[in-house]
């Protein structure tokens, strides 16, 4: 777990982060979103001591980071940035190495290591192993780059915009890639971004950062509805929130029991969005779906009566 | 002075081999071109320079630029290595200019200077060569190492890596082809400079040259620059053999 305590950094007289407190509890994906410049990024290269804080405590399961020698708190620590970082000079198996190799792991042990990690994010060894950076795709190089992060099975990862570089289609992959590893892995993630759709879509806890000062942290959907102020409210996308909320709701939560008439053609998921289940309606023009489970067997309906209406229902 | 040496040009080895045969070979056989200088030289008895073995010039000017070239390296790949880590930052500005008036002072300054201190023979001559040698190295090592992406540099530091481990296992090697193409400059212009030696005493490639002029022989003088031309030649092929595509 992750401690950040009246935190303050300053460069020269400009102040990046202002006295801000954070914890991130075990397990937890925490997303810092922010305009560019908010100190979302410093906060997190402050953790590693890639930047050192001017003020406050950052702790790590109850020891200040600055206790630790530089290289052994990053060793425990896995980090992935944006530009990926990858050594354009090593192949892919060495570059996942990295870190347990700095460990002193023995040869065979890093090498079952990178063929478990490899099989994980999907990268065939066969494939991969021995390409260089410079010979994969950009969703290939993130891939790689997580991998490495999560090398020497840190209980913590720090992701600086792993996906923002990515076109929206292999980040959308990505994201629920790291979705799935996160509800294997538990992990603690603390994980920087400006896009809001991915941050709303990752966060069990969504920090929102202005001019270097935590403005409101919560779960999305607390987010969502009761922002703070302007600023949080024009962040999470204005008059898009509604959307936004619903594709953060599974179709489950808002659907009726199958009713004694007779079922909608249209169907949909049960584990679908409810923005999903809109944007069927739309294009359908209809206003009833039936709500299917896995083996497309109906098991209830959705009107659009209870899709917008529903809010003072499940209050 | 940033001249980065002609990329590779998928040769492999038989450009290098080609000018090495030719260089033995003139060296060996410089009798046999006597046709050839008796046309600049018709009334000369002593056509081909005969007070030492080319053969032996040559081993000595080898010597001379090696030793020169292997003190430029070390000290210039070491001082830009330490004005850019943490602690010697300060300093690199200085490096820079110190190793840029090293290029500016003329050899022959640096030996007419250096004589009075180290007397005649080698020594001056390698002091001069150093000096002259070192700016392509320092400000190559210096590009190459601040050329490193950042992204690199920053993933090296998050990872946990010793600043000694950066060092040796991300910064040098991506740096590598960059600083090759600086030692690669340095030696082909210490090949040449190299000729002035003789005239302290320093015996090598250049003595034919010195000779030739002093003693009104042109073809000494030829055949001192045919030798050195081939060598430097013959060097630069080698260096462009072993040098990585990706460097420019």
């Amino acid at each position: 777990m992750i401690e950040l305590i009246h935190v303050t950094k300053r460069f020269g007289d400009a102040v990046a982060v202002d006295d801000i407190s954070l914890s991130v509890g075990k397990g937890e994906l925490c997303v810092l979103v922010g305009t560019s410049g908010c100190g979302k990024s410093t906060t997190l290269r402050m953790i590693n001591r890639l930047i050192e804080h001017s003020d406050g405590e950052i702790h790590l399961d109850g020891q200040p980071v600055r206790e630790f020698r530089e290289e052994v708190l990053r060793r425990r620590i896995g980090y992935a940035i944006q530009s990926t970082g990858l050594f354009p000079h090593w192949t892919v198996e060495r570059n996942i190495g990295l870190v347990p190799r700095l460990l002193k792991w023995p040869a065979n042990r890093v090498r079952e290591r990178v063929e478990e990690l490899m099989a994980l994010l999907e990268l065939s060894m066969t494939e991969f192993a021995d390409k260089y950076p410079s010979q994969l795709s950009g969703g290939q190089a993130q891939r790689v780059g997580v991998a490495r992060a999560l090398a020497a099975d840190p209980e913590i990862l720090l992701m600086d915009e792993p996906f923002g570089a990515l076109d929206p289609i292999t980040r959308e992959s990505l994201q629920d890639e790291l979705a799935r590893l996160q509800a294997r892995l538990h992990k603690t993630i603390v994980f920087v971004t400006h896009d809001m759709d991915e941050a709303l879509r990752l966060a069990d806890r969504l920090v929102v950062m202005n001019q270097g000062r935590i403005v409101q942290q919560g779960h999305p959907i607390e987010l969502l509805r009761a922002p703070a102020d302007a600023f949080v409210e024009s962040l999470l996308g204005g008059e898009d929130r509604g959307l936004k909320e619903a594709a953060l709701l599974p179709v489950s939560e808002r659907m009726s029991p199958l009713g004694p008439g007779p079922l909608a053609e249209e169907r949909i998921a049960r584990d679908a969005t409810l923005r999903e289940a809109l944007s069927v309606m739309l294009w359908r023009h209809v206003e009833h779906l039936a709500v299917v489970d896995d083996d497309e067997v109906p098991i209830g309906e959705l009107s659009l009566r209870r899709l917008v209406g529903a809010r003072d229902h499940d209050a | 002075m940033m001249r980065k040496g002609r990329s590779s040009r998928g040769y492999g080895w038989l450009s290098p081999l080609l000018w090495l045969s030719l260089l033995l070979s003139a060296c060996l056989g410089m009798e046999g071109l006597k046709g050839l200088f008796r046309l600049v030289e018709p009334d000369s008895q002593a056509l081909i320079y005969d007070r030492a073995d080319f053969i032996v010039l040559l081993g000595r000017h080898l010597l001379v630029v090696g030793v020169a070239a292997l003190l430029a390296i070390l000290l210039g790949v070491g001082a830009a290595v330490a004005v850019t880590r943490p602690g010697g930052r300060d300093f690199l500005p200085l490096v820079g200019q110190l190793a840029s008036i090293g290029q500016t002072f003329p050899p022959v300054a640096v030996l007419a200077l250096a004589v009075p201190v180290l007397g005649f023979g080698t020594l001056p001559i390698i002091v001069a060569l150093l000096l002259y040698g070192l700016l392509p190295i320092v400000r190559n090592t210096l590009a190459g190492l601040e050329g490193i992406d950042p992204g690199v540099a920053e993933a090296a530091r998050g990872m946990g890596m010793t600043g000694g481990q950066r060092l040796r296992q991300v910064e040098l090697p991506l740096a590598a082809p960059v600083i090759l193409a600086g030692i690669r400059t340095s030696v082909t212009i210490n090949i040449a400079t190299a000729a002035i030696g003789a005239t302290v005493g320093a015996s090598n490639l250049g003595d034919p040259i010195i000779s030739g002029i002093v003693n009104g022989n042109t073809a000494h003088v030829l055949q001192g620059a045919l030798l050195i031309g081939l060598l430097a030649l013959s060097v630069d092929s080698l260096f462009a053999r072993f040098q990585p595509a990706s460097s420019s």
